[in-house]
């Protein structure tokens, strides 16, 4: 299937500092695609250089099939962005705000259309207020019906709950699923790495412009992911039997803690092990490979093999 | 062509004027009325006929001009500006809208605020002076290319604007100077050398005097003012173009 989204060798200079570097990025129809990385690393730009916000200095890119070199307007109809700095005209009403936008994109009125964002976004209530006297949270939502008001087939998310409380976040998330099921593609920028984990199915690690990793999440998780065991026992332990050897014994003898990375033996294994040697088991605590763990990995490494 | 994405641009230009019809509207209607009643029957009570019209009727083909132009100007440029300074020109860049389309969003927007507070300046004129329209079509199609190319002059110093201060420097320095040294109180041909020679160079003389020829029927060289709003509309029209398509001053 055609990518919707093709990026090769796209690079942005400004002045002497390069904030991307020939970046190759592909997105596949109807992901969910998380692109990660500390503040500055280059998200927003590469979003701004396929969205018209920011100029390329080189590189390609493909955007709905359409290289934008040829065509930078009509693969647009197609594309909807919630940007990460909160904008608002207050001139207008919730409700002439997303009418405006929907009019830009060259799509006829849609009141059904309006309403069922207004009430998935939970602004139904907001609809005949001027935008200036919606709190943050709420003109961040606006934002993410501005984007969606078109029914686009790519959607870019932005930071799009920051400053959105924890119910709403939710509630977004599974507007966002819903979104996918629909065939929507979506690209997420995101500092709630909970957030990327609990939506993306790839995720691309992106510093000082650079994209370090694009790799499906799940195998991410596996390969770079560490889960921690943590055991404890009634009574000092002297010795550990061989299967359990990777991990480390305190120097009391009353906890054992084994880390999971890839290529070593699961958790699962070990634990067996220290049961089959009627070892005193007291308490077991398991802490699960986490998405931060894995940036904060390949951050540091400065490559996607960390 | 995105031709509802336009139509959309320029409601909302047109809406986004009357919801504050006192300051857009109102305001300069207000200070136009006032030069006619101060420079017209004031002042102007002593000056005469010139050409043979009443002083104060010889002002308002001026003053009608001055109404257009300077409040097209200041739509497309305030309206341009401030949509950079609050973010929204995000959602203007991300829409499937060419430079084309942003062109005449803004530029059709401005135009009807500035014709719409030049016919108000007229009708106003109309309870002093009675109608004068000698000339429809030469009339309206002077106004038409007066209010595009001052819009479109709005739009290029919106674009080129990054500070408040620099919004304000072309209204203050330019469009005041030669707005009111462009023959609008007087005929430059009753100045004196090299004045007169000076003036001519300003071509907001040529644009009032040919609205001039149009309303009061004055063969004061409406074919030199037509050519003259002409080239600049076209100039102006590429300028703003250009800097639309490569997103100056827009995108980083």
């Amino acid at each position: 299937m055609e990518p919707v989204l093709e990026v090769v060798g796209l690079s942005k200079n400004y002045a002497k500092q390069a904030a991307l570097e020939a970046v190759n990025l592909s997105i596949s129809p109807g992901e969910i695609f998380a692109l990660l990385g500390p503040n500055g690393a280059g998200k927003t730009t590469l979003i701004g250089a396929v969205c018209g916000l920011v100029k390329k200095t080189s590189g390609s890119i493909r955007l709905l099939g359409i290289d934008l070199e040829v065509d930078p307007i009509s693969p647009r109809r197609d594309v909807g962005l919630v940007p990460q700095e909160i904008n608002f005209d207050p001139f207008f009403t919730v409700r002439e705000s997303l009418e405006l936008q929907l009019g830009y994109f060259g799509r006829p009125a849609d009141p059904a259309r309006i309403d069922e964002l207004l009430e998935a976004l939970a602004l139904s209530t907001k609809a005949d207020q001027p935008t200036r006297a919606l709190s943050g949270g709420m003109k961040r939502r606006l934002l993410i019906a501005k984007a969606l008001v078109h029914r686009p087939r790519l959607v870019f998310l932005d930071e799009p709950t920051a400053g959105v409380d924890v119910e709403l976040r939710r509630d977004l998330w599974s507007y966002v699923r819903k979104l996918r099921a629909g065939g929507t593609t979506v690209v997420l920028t995101t500092h709630y790495l909970e957030e990327a984990e609990e939506l993306a199915d790839r995720v691309g690690i992106i510093d000082k412009g650079r994209l370090l990793l694009v790799e499906e999440k799940g195998a991410l998780m596996k390969r770079l992911g560490e889960r921690r065991l943590e055991v404890h026992f009634r009574a000092p332990v002297a010795t550990l039997p061989p299967a359990a050897a990777a991990g480390s014994l305190s120097a009391d003898g009353l906890t054992f803690v084994f880390v999971e990375r890839a290529g070593a033996p699961a958790c699962a294994d070990v634990l067996g092990a220290l049961y089959a040697a009627s070892l005193p088991v007291a308490d077991v605590n398991m802490t699960p490979a986490k998405l931060e763990d894995v940036l904060l990995r390949v951050l540091r490494s400065g490559n996607g093999s960390a | 062509m995105n031709v509802i994405g336009t139509r959309t641009l320029l409601k909302k230009e047109v809406r986004r004027f009357l919801r504050v019809p006192g300051q857009t509207v109102l305001q300069p209607l207000i200070s136009t009325t006032l030069y006619f009643v101060v420079f017209g029957f004031t002042l102007g009570g002593r000056q005469g006929d010139v050409n043979g019209i009443p002083y104060v009727t010889y002002i308002v083909p001026g003053l009608v001009f001055l109404g257009v132009a300077n409040n097209a100007f200041l739509n497309s440029s305030s309206s341009f500006f401030i949509t950079k300074i609050q973010g929204t020109i995000v959602d203007l860049l991300v829409a499937p809208l060419g430079p084309t389309e942003l062109l005449l969003g803004f530029v059709l927007g401005a135009m009807v605020r500035g014709l719409l507070v030049g016919l108000l300046t007229w009708v106003a004129a109309l309870v002093f002076t009675g109608p004068h329209l000698v000339h429809v079509a030469s009339t309206v199609l002077f106004l038409a290319l007066s209010a595009w190319v001052f819009a479109v002059l709005g739009l290029v110093a919106g674009i080129w604007a990054e500070k408040f201060e620099q919004i304000n420097f072309f209204p203050t320095f330019l469009m005041l100077p030669l707005t009111f040294l462009g023959g609008v109180f007087y005929s430059v041909h009753a100045l004196p050398e090299p004045f007169r020679t000076i003036s001519l160079v300003n071509p907001v003389v040529h644009m009032v005097e040919g609205l001039r020829a149009g309303m009061l029927g004055l063969d004061e060289g409406a074919p030199l003012g037509l050519a003259l709003l002409g080239t600049l509309a076209l100039a102006a029209t590429a300028v703003a173009h250009r800097m639309l398509a490569t997103g100056y001053r827009m995108k980083s």
